[in-house]
């Protein structure tokens, strides 16, 4: 019997965990950016991802285990390693990568925020104190590590997906592919919007503007392939491509996602990035413009996971 | 001599159902399934043109899939198969995820709400164990389903299996179905 098992819970988990990914992943692009010894632009982009990366994908672990029949009983999905199970898989890479972006947050702390954190404890985690260390140090490293378990934690939300052979809506590797670069760009996204906010940002919004253009123009160009193969490929991905092509989700598919989240957004920063790099002019940033384009891509990289997730659940094999 | 394994399957000659339901009511009776749920359950689709119409009626249920998708996706190994070939889940293990329904092309589990565990058929192994045949088999009046083990050539499965055209359905799947539907 046909229902939706997957509903809202599951949407704002696989954008929030691609968030957290995408956040983290330019934090540690910028990271490998700057020189320690000199004061950089970069700086500001590495501390602000590195700070914001963790609480995204902890709120939405919070939301997939409350998903569960039993949540009670979370604890069994850590009893075991599955390996030939995608959810097995994403469940150890979300536990290494909420250690590791949590460690990542604290080593971006200044010296007061820390002191101020840890005078904040109350008396019975007083004897965390002695933990104070200054890990500055360590951003690098956690940088390297934690870089490859973001693009998993990217990639996994779409294999999720991806793996599952009677959904044929799914069941292409270019899911894995759109959500990752969907990610990143909604993470670069999160970044522009609370540096717009900012004064003196020009130079951390142009690196952000084309590492965004880059996954936003790779993101079209999985869109595409995933239409025409789509098209092109048996009767049942046919009749599921439908559901977009027709089907319920057209209007919500073409004009909200690939519309005003993905081709408005990628026009306007292009409008933006290239006078500057083919004339050579300066980097003029309009901060409304910025946040407007930021909310344009997280709305629309919100819809990805929702038209997916119940275009996917309603596809079948005839 | 080694003992020769057994692969239980079931035959299904959809032909002979006349709808009565009888398999869905002895399978609730036996596992005091809720009414919003059922573990086998009956297709009904009208053929042909007016006057000249004809009901068809097709029992489902799980297919115990040789490759099952559904043991495959489980995160926490609570869906299994079983060495005779029976997927079963492990109530105590099972968080309610449910990719497991998502990732069968039957749609042939559902999710308990009491107990938020998903369940499905399991052949009835507990009457398996005591010599009984599943209750739906055992109760069907007009013998649409024969069960058996299809590695035993004496069976009746075996004999129909093997004389019988027969067809799978969605083996494009590539889960290996063991419903064999008579035609």
């Amino acid at each position: 019997m046909k229902t939706i098992e997957w509903g809202f819970l599951i949407v704002n988990y696989l954008f929030l965990g691609g968030l957290s990914a995408g956040l983290f992943f330019v934090s540690a692009l910028a990271t490998f950016l700057y020189k320690i010894e000199e004061p950089s632009p970069y700086t500001r982009i590495a501390r602000l991802g590195a700070l914001l990366a963790p609480w995204p994908v902890m709120i939405g672990c919070g939301l997939l285990i409350f998903d569960l029949g039993r949540w009670y009983h979370f604890y069994k999905l850590f009893l075991h390693v599955r390996l030939v199970s995608p959810m097995s898989i994403g469940t150890w890479l979300l536990v290494f990568f909420n250690l590791v972006s949590l460690v990542n947050c604290y080593a971006w702390l200044t010296e007061d925020q820390r002191n101020k954190l840890f005078a904040s404890l109350p008396r019975p985690l007083a004897f965390l104190r002695k933990f104070n260390y200054d890990i500055d140090h360590w951003r690098r490293h956690l940088a390297f590590v934690g870089l490859p378990i973001s693009v998993g934690v990217g990639i996994y939300t779409g294999v999720l997906l991806g793996a599952v052979q009677s959904r044929p809506f799914w069941n292409t590797n270019l899911v894995a592919q759109l959500f990752l670069f969907s990610a990143l760009s909604t993470g670069c996204a999160t970044l522009i919007l609370g540096l717009a906010r900012q004064e003196h940002s020009a130079q951390e919004l142009r690196l952000l503007y084309g590492l965004d253009i880059c996954c936003m123009v790779l993101e079209f160009f999985i869109v595409l392939p995933y239409i025409i193969h789509g098209q092109l490929s048996v009767q049942a991905v046919q009749d599921s491509l439908k559901l977009i092509v027709g089907g319920p989700f057209t209007i919500l598919f073409w004009v909200f996602f690939l519309g005003f989240g993905l081709l408005m957004p990628l026009v306007i920063e292009l409008r933006e990035l290239v006078p500057v790099i083919v004339s050579n002019r300066e980097f003029h940033y309009s901060r409304t413009i910025a946040a407007g384009t930021a909310l344009l891509i997280l709305g629309g990289g919100f819809l990805l996971r929702y038209i997916f997730v119940f275009a996917g659940q309603m596809s079948a094999m005839q | 001599m080694a003992a020769r394994s057994k692969r239980y399957a079931l035959v299904i000659d959809s032909k002979k159902c006349i709808n009565c339901k009888a398999c869905v009511v002895a399978c609730r009776a036996e596992y005091n399934v809720p009414l919003a749920n059922t573990r086998p359950w009956i297709n009904e689709e009208t053929r042909g043109v007016w006057p000249k119409l004809m009901a068809v009626f097709q029992p489902e249920q799980c297919h115990h899939c040789s490759h099952p998708a559904c043991v495959r996706v489980c995160p926490t190994g609570a869906s299994y198969q079983r060495p005779d070939g029976i997927v079963v889940v492990n109530e105590s293990d099972c968080v309610g995820c449910r990719y497991c329904m998502i990732a069968c092309p039957y749609d042939a589990r559902f999710f308990r709400e009491d107990k938020g565990v998903v369940e499905k058929c399991d052949f009835c192994v507990k009457r398996l164990a005591q010599g009984q045949l599943p209750a739906c088999v055992e109760t069907c009046p007009s013998r649409v389903r024969v069960f058996g083990d299809l590695n035993d050539p004496k069976s009746r499965l075996a004999e129909l299996v093997s004389g019988r055209e027969y067809r799978l359905k969605k083996p494009e799947a590539g889960t290996g179905p063991q419903i064999y539907f008579l035609t």
